[in-house]
């Protein structure tokens, strides 16, 4: 029995993109494979004294259409399959969000809990040190991943620019504002995923101040997709989120439309809704996994891995004309497979959540010239890109009759392929 | 009740009395001076006296000596006037006399009280002794000058004490025969014979004057003396003979201490003014060997703090006579009092005098401080329940505990509704002056506490008071909380405590310490910056670099009240003072999500405790709240930094509570770590501190040895377990504890899971242990899983679950088996470590390649697999999840894990349940409690039973009744309900009458539980109304009859009716 290897899946993926745009074999052969990885040693001076040497990884899948980009992960038990996978997603992701880089990640293996800050902080200058030379604001991008944050990246850029005796706020994204960061971040996944649900709309014709929708999820995607979605005059109904103290998740209902502002004053920091505010407030609380079956227009998975699964993907109402994934992987295949015989128009989480990583490369862009937009303009930007990207997405898949998924996934192979030939290396 | 008269005037009789005290002590202070003469101290002594009578303004004072006069200015004799001789070896030597100039109204004698009789007579009494020692003095000084010279200068001595004081010459000589004696010359012992009985027995006479029977054996005393010396002479040099005799004489004039100290009889008041006599003798220069002074400390700690041989074998080296001196003056106690202080007062002043002490070496001590305390010694409820005739009380614990469960709220209205003796509301007048209006704490102090392995903890009351408002209502609020204090003596918890452990009949008393709350007031609200408890051990290790004597804090905003108990709706920050760094929450999400959301206060204007909202609060106060930046951290660009001074909106920033400033930029960290291991060290025992911190100073507020609950205690590692009854073994990051009465273990078979290649697969595991965790017994299965339970992310590093689907199980374990060349890191249960120590449950790592490690593979995958009978559509991950019905495969055993950090070792072995008969009887404590665990299922199962034979099976339409879950498997405790299946197959009238019926029961059932227990439900009955067609389709909980593991058991039905 085989194993599950996340880089065998990613590989899998691929091929079969490449089958739908008949790549050659050198195309294949560049494309399935990481263009370089790095594998280096840390050693670290720990706090009682002791020597540790710690496993860090870069791997740079593919940077044919600009520097490569991707998170730094800090993770007990990181595999190479698993980082190589992860870089190779992040060159689709670039990709089909038609910006300019390509795909990287990489990572140590530790866990931070076992870490004070101070071996964390030799742990990212350490990294610096082993790979300064093959990463860079032209070369490789790093940015914030699983246990690593902007603490993290400002520890990383100091000793980068230490080396180099110059500033250089390009080299990583995922800074605060003021230290080279962007201004729009936290606006702009959720608003990217309205962008795209409103272009939907558009083609599907539908009037979004005719619209409903319900969310999974009330964390930072949701509340700012939420944000613009009623700007946009859209009615959201149903709001679900975990709630700590039952150890649960609950759906929050109003059938005559969520007041944001109302709902975000009984909110922690995490998403978590007061419940028993919230019914004060004349808001109904049902089960969990009851946002999915409501009466709406358009569902919005924005927060966990496998919502949309077989056995939920029948509760979905008939009314619903589309769904929106705004959190990483919230469909599973099985339910793939119904959504696109009932025809409802999915945006698939790779479109529908680059948001992000188009404002990390506005970060870069700016960090590369010194020079900071405000928030209107960043956003003014977002919105270009995400219309732009969407709309090469959604022609694709009714050109070439193919699920918007796979319509995505081919249209970003394809560029990256194509970048390969342009340059002449395939 | 205290009124405002008898009030003031209580108050104006305790300055009159402080006034006299201040006299009596400023003419000890003059005679204390080493080379002051007569000339030098009269003048001083009448000073003082005419500032201590109660009319100074007419006072005049004259002290005539054999050889010189003293006077005030223009002094005249009245009639107004009151003398006392001054005496040495009962000859006057002179007097001393005070005159009033004018007529004042009568008192006791003349215009002056019986107080100022008391302080003359103590005041002349000083002066004669201190004449004395005088002419001691000289003739010592005289002889050293002419030891060369005179061959028997002790001689000399000899005659002196021969003229003016035989009984000391008695002593004298009586030590030296005996000194000789012990040295082993043979000499001696015909003159130790002489020593008839009647004068050996002078253990009555010392220090006292005035017994007839001394003249008896004088005639033939100084001869007697003289030949003991002679002997002496002969065997030591005279240097030593003299040096021997000053010794005594020295110490002779402590003998009084003894006396009383000895005296198992002497009563507090009697001990406290030796104790006052004794520490102006040393000032005056007298001073006791080494050993003399270690046996009065000891005599002292005994009669005062504690008679437990662990409590004073440490506490003899650091407590002092002198020591004593200071607190009893903060001692409250009804006359006659032969209490004691109580465990948490001594264990207090212990650990406060061992770092007094260890402070002379280490700086990181210098500021450590308790608060000001005043203490009610053991007797005082004694006393309260005899003067309000509430001696019945004592049979209290002698009743059924549903008995006392009901009448404890009585007790509590009486005791709150009776008086308290004169003497004790003065001595609470006197500490309510001290202390101001600040909110103080009532603790509890019994004599059972000090007991080790006893941990009290929590049985008794601490009440706090906001000690607001006038003199009078600040009174009756104290005296309103100790009532109520000495009430939860007799409550029902810590009564059933006692019985489990065998201690009912030990005798208690209640000590009360009344101590200052350390804090600030903000606002209305008056709290500490911070508070808190640490332990030198720590028992809930979250990385394997942390070690268990790196210790463990839990700390709080505000009062520590929410750190000393787990809480269920917010967590306190945790660290190890050992390696601060090494934190539990890291990222981001668990920073915050961990962090305290509340704060306990005492809010001034309503006089009451309240748990506020910090965030709220915050909004509000700002940086008012105490040691803010040491506490508080924004949470702002993705970054969270300790707040800084003038950096904080504190109504835009999202403030955390992280205490990330504390441990960066003080020493508090250091400090309680030292401190830790400082008393550990010198406990020689693992111990525990409660301590708060007020933004300026770090307190002290309570040290014991550690106290472990039920399950955390160290569990005894059996030897010699036959191997098939060994489950695992382990023998790394152990911590201590028993988690018993496992019926089902849950076991994700670490090479199976590793083998599987979808993801959705993986992400299915998890989902099936998180129903699992919804059917199994609660707290009764333990999951055992490959590497890190609660992976994200790279699920194939231990399976992905919330807490949510696991926080049904009584333990979480990780098993890391060696990959290739390396074992895998396991997570220690990071991803909701304070989740699972607020919930209790247990973590352990499993290292099955260790060398000499046990793990029965041939138990864990060989025994039937039941996950399908459960989950009948989890038949895909079979070979992964296995789930064993531990009853089942051993015929009715358990299984039960056994931890000791000690030893670095823990055991899964099969065992008997608890429930069940014990075959060997075992240890007392673990058997009572093992009869009080049976006791809750038995007692369910009869009424049950009774239930079953009551019901009109025709009636309501039931074909069977069938029990299950903890009650069928004698596992209930005293707070679970009664799961009951009920075969029903009647009308929808029929089920609407029956649930009525058993609701009746449910709720008397529930009342009755109450009663015995103390815990409150919502009915007792969990009832499971199944059908025909669910048995014949083994749909919801019908799969219990006849199932493979849990089965329901089958109970008689309405035998009751038919008969």
């Amino acid at each position: 029995m085989a194993t599950y290897n996340p880089f065998e899946t990613a590989q899998k993926q691929f091929d079969k993109a490449a089958d739908l745009l008949e790549l050659d074999q050198a195309a294949r052969a560049l494309l399935r494979t990481p263009m370089r990885e790095y594998h280096f040693s840390i050693p670290v001076h720990m706090d009682d004294g002791n020597k540790q040497v710690f496993r860090g990884f870069r791997v740079q899948h593919n940077d044919a259409r600009g520097p490569a980009k991707g998170g730094i992960r800090f993770h007990p038990q990181e595999t190479i399959d698993t980082v190589r996978a992860l870089s190779m997603w992040m060159t689709w992701k670039t990709a089909v969000a038609d910006i300019p880089l390509g795909g990287g990640k990489g990572g140590v293996i530790c866990d931070p809990h076992n870490l004070s800050q101070w071996e964390q902080e030799q742990i990212c200058r350490g990294w610096i040190r082993q790979i300064s030379k093959n990463v860079g604001p032209h070369t490789d991008i790093p940015a914030p991943d699983v246990m690593t944050n902007a603490q993290h990246m400002l520890w990383m850029l100091d000793e980068y620019e230490m080396i180099y005796g110059e500033r250089a706020p390009g080299f990583i994204t995922g800074k605060p504002v003021g230290m080279g960061g962007s201004l729009g971040r936290t606006e702009a996944t959720g608003y990217g995923t309205i962008i795209t649900v409103r272009e939907a709309l558009k083609e599907l014709d539908i009037k979004p101040e005719n619209t409903t929708a319900s969310f999974q999820g009330f964390g930072n995607v949701s509340q700012y997709a939420i944000e613009l979605y009623h700007q946009m005059g859209g009615s959201t109904i149903c709001v679900s989120c975990w709630d700590q103290a039952d150890q649960t998740s609950y759906s929050f209902r109003k059938k005559e439309g969520v007041n944001l502002k109302e709902l975000l004053s009984i909110t922690d920091a995490f998403g978590g809704i007061d419940k028993s505010k919230a019914l004060e407030l004349g808001y109904e609380v049902l089960p969990g996994d009851a946002w999915i079956e409501q009466e709406v227009d358009i569902l919005l998975p924005a927060a966990l891995e496998n919502q949309v699964t077989g056995e939920t993907v029948g509760k979905i109402s008939k009314r619903v004309k589309i769904i929106a994934e705004g959190a990483n992987g919230p469909t599973t295949i099985e339910a793939d497979k119904e959504i696109f015989e009932r025809k409802i128009f999915l945006i698939p989480d790779f479109l529908a959540n680059a948001g992000g990583v188009t404002c990390s490369y506005f970060e870069q862009v700016q960090s590369n010239m010194n020079y900071f937009w405000e928030k209107d303009e960043v956003l003014g930007k977002l919105d270009l890109k995400m219309t732009a990207a969407f709309i090469a997405v959604s022609d694709f898949a009714r050109k070439h009759n193919l699920y918007m998924r796979d319509a995505a996934y081919v249209i970003s192979v394809d560029r990256v392929a194509q970048a390969c030939k342009d340059r002449g290396w395939i | 009740m205290i009124t405002k008269d008898n009030l003031d005037k209580l108050t104006s009789d305790l300055k009159e009395r402080a006034k006299e005290l201040n006299c009596l002590y400023e003419v000890q202070e003059l005679l204390s001076q080493p080379d002051a003469t007569l000339q030098d101290i009269c003048p001083g002594v009448i000073q003082a006296i005419q500032n201590g009578w109660q009319y100074p303004d007419v006072c005049q004072v004259s002290i005539k000596l054999q050889d010189c006069a003293f006077q005030t200015d223009g002094f005249v004799e009245t009639e107004w006037f009151q003398s006392a001789e001054i005496m040495t070896q009962n000859e006057a030597v002179g007097i001393i006399s005070v005159y009033y100039l004018e007529e004042r109204p009568q008192a006791e004698e003349g215009p002056f009280n019986d107080d100022e009789r008391k302080l003359l007579d103590a005041i002349a009494a000083q002066l004669g002794n201190y004449l004395f020692h005088q002419q001691l003095k000289e003739i010592f000084e005289n002889q050293k000058g002419q030891v060369s010279k005179r061959k028997q200068e002790w001689d000399t001595i000899l005659e002196l004490l021969e003229r003016t004081d035989i009984k000391l010459l008695i002593r004298i000589s009586r030590k030296m025969v005996n000194s000789l004696c012990w040295s082993g010359i043979q000499e001696a012992e015909p003159l130790l014979e002489l020593f008839s009985p009647v004068s050996l027995n002078d253990g009555g006479l010392l220090g006292e004057t005035n017994f007839p029977f001394v003249k008896k054996v004088s005639n033939d005393m100084p001869e007697l003396s003289r030949r003991i010396f002679e002997v002496a002479s002969q065997h030591l040099s005279e240097s030593e003979i003299l040096t021997s005799i000053q010794k005594w004489i020295q110490e002779d004039r402590s003998s009084f201490l003894v006396d009383t100290l000895e005296d198992t009889g002497s009563t507090l008041a009697e001990i406290s003014s030796v104790i006052e006599r004794y520490y102006h003798l040393t000032a005056q220069g007298v001073k006791l060997s080494t050993q003399r002074e270690m046996s009065f400390r000891v005599s002292l700690i005994r009669r005062m703090l504690s008679d437990q041989p662990s409590f004073f074998n440490i506490a003899k080296n650091y407590i002092h006579v002198k020591d004593f001196n200071v607190f009893m003056q903060r001692i409250i106690y009804p006359q006659d009092s032969h209490g004691k202080l109580g465990g948490k007062s001594a264990g207090l002043f212990l650990a406060k005098q061992i770092l007094v002490n260890a402070s002379e070496e280490n700086e990181l001590f210098k500021n450590i401080k308790t608060p000001k305390t005043w203490y009610i010694t053991s007797d005082g409820l004694r006393n309260f329940t005899s003067y309000n005739y509430l001696e019945d009380i004592v049979e209290q614990k002698y009743k059924d505990i549903a008995q006392v469960r009901k009448e404890y709220p009585y007790v509590v209205h009486v005791f709150k509704n009776s008086a308290f003796d004169p003497e004790i509301v003065k001595g609470l007048s006197l500490a309510l002056n001290d202390f101001g209006p600040v909110p103080l704490i009532i603790r509890s102090s019994s004599l059972l506490e000090d007991r080790l392995g006893t941990a009290f903890a929590g049985k008794y009351k601490s009440l706090f008071i906001a000690n607001q408002g006038t003199m009078e209502e600040r009174l009756n609020q104290l005296m309103d909380a100790i009532s109520e204090v000495y009430a939860s003596t007799f409550g029902p918890d810590p009564i059933e405590y006692r019985s489990e452990r065998g201690l009912l009949d030990y005798h208690e008393e209640m000590g009360i310490m009344i101590q200052e709350v350390v804090g600030k007031q903000v606002g209305d609200y008056f709290f500490p910056a911070l508070g808190g408890v640490a332990f030198s051990h720590n028992e809930f290790r979250w990385s394997s670099r942390i070690k268990r004597e790196d210790g463990l804090i839990r700390i709080v905003p505000g009062l520590g009240t929410r750190a000393v108990d787990r809480l269920s709706d917010d967590y306190p920050i945790m660290f190890a003072p050992g390696q601060p760094r090494l934190r539990i929450n890291v990222t981001h999400d668990e920073i915050v999500r961990y962090s305290p959301r509340f704060f306990d206060a005492i809010n001034l204007k309503t006089r009451t405790f309240e748990t506020v909202d910090i965030r709220q609060f915050l909004k509000k106060h700002g940086a008012e709240f105490p040691y803010f930046n040491q506490l508080i951290s924004v949470f702002k660009n993705d970054r969270i930094q300790p707040a800084r001074p003038l950096g904080t909106d504190f109504e835009q920033d999202y403030l955390v509570v992280t205490m990330e400033g504390l441990l960066r930029h003080t020493s508090f960290v250091e400090q309680i770590y030292e401190m830790l291991k400082t008393l550990n060290e010198t406990y020689d025992h693992p111990i525990d501190i409660e301590f708060a911190h007020d933004g300026e100073n770090l307190y002290l507020l309570q040290c014991r040895t550690q106290s472990y609950s039920e399950d955390s205690r160290r569990a005894i590692i059996p030897r010699d377990i036959p191997p098939e009854k060994l489950i695992f073994s382990a023998n790394r990051y152990v911590t201590n504890g028993l988690v018993s009465d496992i019926t089902h273990l849950v076991y994700v078979v670490p090479q199976q899971y590793s083998e599987i290649a979808d993801h959705q697969e993986l992400l299915a595991v998890g989902r099936t242990i998180g129903r699992l965790n919804q059917i199994l017994p609660k707290r009764q299965f333990i999951l055992l899983g490959p590497g890190r339970w609660g992976s994200r992310g790279d699920i194939k590093l231990g399976v992905s679950v919330t807490y949510s689907e696991i926080n049904n199980t009584s333990m979480l374990i990780e098993i890391a088996r060696q990959k290739k060349d390396y074992v895998p890191d396991l997570s220690f249960g990071t991803h909701f470590f304070q989740d699972l120590v607020e919930a209790n449950i247990r973590y352990l790592p499993l290292y099955p390649d260790d060398h000499g490690i046990v793990f029965n593979e041939e138990f864990l995958e060989g025994s039937p697999n039941i996950l399908t009978e459960i989950l009948p559509d989890a038949g895909h991950l079979e070979q992964v999840i296995r789930v064993i019905d531990i009853t089942a495969v051993t015929n009715g055993n358990i299984l039960k894990v056994l931890m000791n950090a000690e030893e670095e070792e823990a055991v899964a072995i099969i065992a008997e349940p608890s429930g069940a008969p014990e075959k060997t009887p075992r240890k007392n404590e673990s058997f009572a409690r093992s009869i009080k665990t049976d006791v809750h299922w038995r007692w369910r199962l009869r009424n049950v039973e009774g239930l079953a034979a009551n019901l009109d099976t025709a009636r309501f339409g039931v074909k069977g009744l069938y029990l299950f879950g903890r009650t069928k498997n004698a596992t209930a405790g005293p707070g679970s309900d009664i799961d009951i299946l009920i075969h029903f197959d009647g009308t929808e009238t029929q089920r609407l009458d029956l649930m009525n019926w058993l609701e009746g029961w449910s709720l008397s059932l529930s009342q009755m539980n109450y009663m015995r227990t103390g815990i409150k439900t919502d009915g007792l009955l969990d009832i499971h109304l199944i059908t025909d067609e669910d048995i014949a389709s083994r749909t919801s909980y019908a799969a219990k009859i006849g199932a493979v593991t849990d089965a329901a058991r089958p109970l008689a039905l309405g035998s009751f009716v038919r008969r």
